[in-house]
């Protein structure tokens, strides 16, 4: 009788000694990725600080724009391991916050489900402001101002403006500061709907200056059909529904990127 | 002394209205009280659907998932090839048209992340997020 | 320990505990549709009302907390932070059952970088201190009125 009850008290114990526990050594990982790093990758630290085997049920980000990759299936107790976060870019800019939910075996429901976070700030390496500029067909061409602030992490010293359509003339005047510019965009000729890519060529930096582009676009008359054909050079061939299928402004050769 | 520290505490609760209403007065325009996107960037799926021609489709979600299946006539523009999409989308807009943001729920962000950068960036007027995104189109079709 | 000794260390752990939710107010009223962005978070309650708590709320902290630093209506404050950061516990462990991210505590976007220990051991010794002020409160007025 007593060593029933000394069995079934140490089993007892025993179940609520062993237990699986994943900790973290970071739940939220800032990351500070350079001007033209194509991606951020955050390593997830744990250790099993438990008495049993943790198993990795599911790792699953929030979205397609982040990968993730586990070291190992299962976490024996003691074992460290990590989990690499890394999220594209892309064209991102400001504030990112992606997240990775991680499902283990873990009996203890509060502990089954961890949410990692990855946050990411994108710097803009040229805030330009607007992107887009227009006129109405048959608007008067009055010159629309661009105005272009270079980040303190993007050191250029000088901007150059090119347009694929000689119909588009842009002008480059120096800021008050240093970095900061505004461009003039005048469209000579406003009857016919055509649009372009203004090309921002910079000199930063010096081994392969980066380009940015401005688009500038004369629209149709209210009322009618969409009748551009974006005349950017190398854009990928994206299906859409229903094609564009117009003239084009006449192109002026490429523009090196 | 239980009945003091209730009277206690509904005062507190009645004084701690006063500065509360002031503030959410003083924010009125700054939040929308009925939904966390303000009211006046959302659309709902017939509401769009009514604009007709007068709106223009566009899809915030990954190449593939657009690949797959979309609105008709919706163009794909998200943050992954930004540069290389927002050039092939804007010559078919124009001022007038109401611009219609979709991702694929809901609850993701990828929607209203491609309207402000529309409004920020490009400075495109009437720009709105499709209530209940991709999901809600599929049901009301 | 002596009767002066022990209002000291109430008086202190008052002061403590009133300036947490002075403080942890004033973060939220100075953003409240960050806080209403916090608190839909937990997706326990529609929109329409995180966004009125989020206003109201951090109001209630401030006055509770000043409550207790200055004594005056000292027990009501008390029991509605008491009541509070309860049911602030209970709200975050649901939502981790469901595997929610909150990264955001009773402090705002200030509490951001800690992990889910750190929230519930910071806030469970902010109850604790709680219920023992009430707990004294009460032993105080008990021996007042004999």
């Amino acid at each position: 009788m007593k060593t029933r009850t000394l069995t079934f008290t140490l089993s007892i114990f025993l179940c609520v000694a062993a237990h699986a526990e994943l900790k973290w050594e970071q739940n939220t990982i800032d990351l500070h990725p350079g001007v033209g790093d194509k991606t951020a990758v955050a390593h997830f630290k744990y250790q099993n600080t438990g008495t049993t085997p943790v198993r990795f049920k599911s790792v699953k980000a929030s979205c397609g724009c982040t990968t993730t990759q586990s070291q190992k299936e299962v976490v024996s107790p003691g074992e460290k391991g990590e989990i690499v976060a890394t999220f594209n870019i892309g064209d991102r800019t400001g504030q990112q916050m992606k997240t990775v939910t991680v499902q283990t075996d873990d009996p203890n429901p509060t502990q089954a489900t961890t949410v990692l976070t990855l946050k990411a700030n994108i710097a803009q390496a040229l805030e330009i402001k607007p992107s887009f500029v227009y006129w109405q067909s048959g608007e008067e061409p009055k010159p629309k101002k661009i105005s272009i602030k270079a980040s303190k992490d993007f050191p250029a010293k000088d901007i150059t403006v090119k347009s694929n359509s000689p119909n588009f003339e842009s002008k480059v005047e120096p800021g008050k500061t240093s970095g900061e510019w505004t461009i003039e965009v005048t469209p000579k000729d406003t009857s016919h709907p055509m649009g372009t890519a203004l090309v921002v060529q910079t000199d930063y930096p010096k081994e392969a200056p980066k380009s940015f582009n401005v688009n500038a676009q004369i629209n149709n008359p209210p009322g009618a059909p969409p009748a551009l054909k974006p005349n950017v050079p190398n854009a990928p061939a994206i299906k859409t529904a229903t094609p564009a299928a117009i003239p084009s402004a006449s192109p002026a050769g490429g523009v090196e990127r | 002394m239980k009945l003091r520290a209730v009277r206690e505490g509904l005062l507190l609760i009645a004084l701690a209205c006063l500065p509360a209403i002031g503030e959410g007065i003083y924010f009125r325009d700054k939040i929308s009280w009925q939904s966390p996107i303000p009211a006046s960037e959302l659309v709902t799926v017939d509401q769009a659907r009514a604009w007709g021609d007068g709106a223009i489709w566009v899809d915030a979600r990954p190449d593939e998932e657009f690949g797959r299946d979309h609105v008709p006539g919706a163009f794909l523009l998200n943050e992954d090839h930004w540069s290389e999409l927002l050039p092939q989308f804007l010559p078919n807009w124009s001022p007038g048209k109401k611009v219609v943001v979709y991702c694929s729920a809901e609850s993701c962000n990828a929607a209203r992340d491609v309207a402000k950068r529309l409004r920020d960036e490009a400075q495109l007027k009437d720009v709105f997020v499709l209530q209940g995104g991709w999901e809600e189109w599929l049901k009301k079709k | 320990m002596t009767s002066k000794t022990s209002n000291i260390v109430w008086r202190v752990i008052d002061l403590i505990v009133g300036g947490i939710f002075i403080y942890a107010g004033v973060i939220k009223v100075l953003d409240p549709v960050q806080f209403g962005l916090d608190i839909d978070n937990y997706k326990s309650l529609p929109w329409f009302v995180s966004v009125r708590l989020a206003f109201y709320l951090p109001w209630l902290e401030i006055f509770c907390g000043l409550a207790v630093i200055f004594r005056f209506l000292y027990r009501g404050g008390l029991s509605i932070l008491t009541a509070l950061i309860a049911v602030f516990i209970g709200a975050t462990i649901a939502a981790k059952m469901r595997g929610l991210d909150i990264t955001c505590g009773c402090f705002g976007h200030a509490s951001e970088h800690w992990n889910f220990p750190q929230h519930m051991a910071i806030d469970l010794a902010i109850l604790i201190a709680l219920v023992a002020l009430l707990f004294a409160s009460t032993r105080r007025a008990d021996v007042r009125s004999t």
